[in-house]
Order: C-alpha cells, then sequence, then structure tokens
C-alpha cells in the first residue's frame, strides 16, 4: 500500500511538475498577451490573509494599480505565468502598482513549496482564500483569471487564461493606468 | 534514437471530410497519453487524456482516497481547452450543451455538479471538494477573442477502451458553432 502510495506521487511528480519536461509535450497551448478592457465597475469585496496571517483588504490600495490574479499550484497555466507576473511586478512596483495573488482552496505549505521553484521568486503579496468564496464574488469561472484596477478601484481589465505578464503590452497597460 | 522516439513520438494526421477550416491533429505525449487537437472558426479545441492512474494520483494528493476517486478516475478524464483565438466576436458555452458520441449514440457529458453531489454525499472533505472543483474545465464560460482560454479535466462518463467522438458548441451573440474532435481514444 505504502508502495503503491509513493508510486502515486512519483506519477505526480512526473506529470505535474518535472521541470525537464517541455512545455510543448505536456500539450499545453501558449501563453497569450491580450487584456479585454472591462466596463469600470468598482472591485468586488477581497479581504483575505497572506502568509503572514495578516489580512489584507483591497480597499486599503485605493490609489495604487492593483493586479489580481486568482491561482492554484495544480493549475498549469497558473504555474506557467508566475514568473512573468513577479517581473511585471518588479517592472511597475515604483509606479504605484501592487500585485495580490489569491490562491485558491491551499494551505501555506503547499504554496510555500511551490513559491520556491518559482523562478523569478514572487515578492508580491500572496492571500489565501480556502474555500474559494471569492471566485463567484469576483464572477471567476476558471483559473487562473486576472484582473487589473485602476487607481479607483475600479476593474479596468480582465485575463481569462494563462498570460504572460512581462509582455511589453501588458506592462505599458498597468503603467497607463498608473500616471 | 530509439528511446528519444519512444520518449517523443509525435504523429500528425490530417483527418479529410472534416470542413475547410477545420483539420484534426494528434500528438501521443511521451507519457503514452493521445492529445487530439482542432481549430474552428477561430477557436482551438483540444482534449489530452490524463491517464487513470495520473487522475488517481492528482486527487489522492488532494485529499481522496482511493476509494472515493475511482468511478472518477476511470470516467475517461481529459485534460480539456478551449481558446478563442480570433474568433469574430465573444464566445460562450455550456458544457453540458457539448456532445459524445460513442457506436452511434450521442450523450451528454458528465456534469461536474454530478460528480459534486456524490462526493460530498461520500463525505469528502470541502478543501478536496474544492480541488476538485476548480481542477474541472468551467461549465459554462465566456471567452474573448485574442486568446481568452481556460484548461481544465472534464470526464466524458465512459469505460475505458471507449473510442468516442465529442462535440464542443458555443455561440457568439446567439448564433451557435460547433466542431466535432473525432476517434478520441480512451486508454487504460
Amino acid at each position: 500500500m505504502i508502495g503503491k502510495m509513493i508510486g502515486i506521487r512519483l506519477v505526480v511528480l512526473v506529470v505535474f511538475c518535472h521541470p525537464l519536461i517541455p512545455v510543448s509535450a505536456q500539450g499545453l497551448p501558449p501563453l497569450t498577451h491580450s487584456l479585454t478592457p472591462v466596463k469600470n465597475t468598482a472591485a468586488p469585496e477581497l479581504e483575505l490573509q497572506n502568509m503572514d496571517e495578516e489580512v489584507v483588504d483591497i480597499r486599503a490600495l485605493e490609489g495604487k494599480v492593483v493586479v489580481v490574479n486568482f491561482w492554484a499550484t495544480w493549475c498549469p497555466p497558473c504555474r506557467r505565468e508566475m514568473g512573468s507576473l513577479e517581473r511585471l511586478y518588479q517592472a511597475t512596483k515604483e509606479q504605484n502598482v501592487e500585485v495580490l495573488a489569491v490562491n485558491i482552496g491551499e494551505d501555506l505549505d503547499t504554496v510555500f513549496s511551490f513559491l520556491g521553484i518559482v523562478e523569478p521568486s514572487p515578492t508580491f503579496k500572496m492571500l489565501f482564500d480556502p474555500d474559494g468564496a471569492s471566485m463567484s464574488r469576483w464572477n471567476v469561472k476558471g483559473l487562473p483569471t486576472t484582473f487589473i484596477l485602476n487607481k479607483k478601484g475600479e476593474l479596468a481589465y480582465r485575463a481569462v487564461g494563462g498570460r504572460e505578464f512581462d509582455h511589453a503590452e501588458i506592462i505599458k497597460a498597468v503603467v497607463d493606468l498608473s500616471r | 534514437m530509439k528511446n528519444i522516439f519512444n520518449l517523443l513520438m509525435v504523429v500528425v494526421l490530417w483527418w479529410p471530410g472534416i470542413g475547410h477550416s477545420a483539420a484534426q491533429k494528434y500528438t501521443q505525449l511521451e507519457t503514452g497519453a493521445g492529445s487530439w487537437e482542432i481549430y474552428s472558426a477561430g477557436v482551438t479545441f483540444s482534449l489530452t487524456q490524463i491517464l487513470p492512474d495520473q487522475v488517481k494520483a492528482f486527487y489522492v494528493n488532494r485529499g481522496f482516497t482511493l476509494e472515493q476517486i475511482r468511478d472518477f478516475e476511470r470516467s475517461c478524464v481529459y485534460m480539456t481547452v478551449l481558446r478563442n483565438d480570433n474568433a469574430p466576436g465573444t464566445i460562450h458555452f455550456i458544457s453540458n450543451d457539448w456532445l459524445v458520441q460513442v457506436n452511434g449514440k450521442r450523450q451528454p457529458l458528465v456534469p461536474v455538479s454530478e460528480w459534486l453531489e456524490r462526493f460530498e454525499s461520500a463525505g469528502i472533505s470541502k478543501a478536496a471538494l474544492v480541488a476538485f472543483r476548480w481542477a474541472q474545465f468551467p461549465p459554462e464560460q465566456s471567452y474573448e477573442p485574442g486568446g481568452d482560454w481556460n484548461q481544465g479535466m472534464l470526464s466524458m462518463g465512459l469505460p475505458p477502451g471507449s473510442i468516442f467522438d465529442v462535440t464542443a458548441r458555443w455561440d457568439i451573440d446567439g448564433k451557435g458553432f460547433e466542431t466535432t474532435l473525432k476517434g478520441i481514444r480512451c486508454d487504460r
């Protein structure tokens, strides 16, 4: 029984996590870089704990451009885009931009282990939504989904599915909102 | 050379008679799983089998027991991608409208809600249910042109060994579109 369980875990490692398996070999489609402008309505409520168990309330970030990314470690495109999200943060954080990554349904240990293998390692805020309740408030129907809020705390852009967040067009859209 | 061939054998088949805007592509991955893809009317639709051991591994690592995930694992599960590359508008779909055709009979997909009801009555933990729910392909979704997409698991509700067709349906402002992947194989 123990041997079987170890075997199962090895399959998971190879299939979902092994860095040497080329992306194309996993049958994964390319990440895109489009953003859909959305009507400037007030962003839904988002008040969740971060990795230090401190509550982060998105309303306190008004005056900043905020990128809100809903994700999970078991979601392949979420894993693929996480490094580019950090590069976006590095390119824009001096211009009043915050990135919030909202993890759905996982615990601190799981997220922490994953972040250790992301390159570059994320330095933006990680929030935890253990029961996925924020997904319905934000009308998220699949992971990953990302929103970009303007400085008034209104929804400005949405992206459904994995993105290259360090693409010049996305960086420009975020910087333009911060002006 | 043989190892390389065994590790990554890619076979591309162009199927005649599917339609001028759609050609089906088949790839065999190094895991041994098959992957089928079609591009039609600006939309890419693909299915990649997640072999039963892979399904089992994924969910056991997220709180299911071997017994609890057995029926799902053996229901022919596919990693499903739908992407709006350049359709002439926002596409909207409800996956319950999609059809599986096997041995001349058409049937709908097994809804995610049906699996969740089964698991809830089996007393599976909330964390495991959250992982299950959000790892599935969305039951309903809209994608903007330019690359909105999702990837998730879809159960065909068929026994391993089945060979079947799957028709994906969507609409743009109420006008219906569909595309069919043919001859999908469900390996054991």
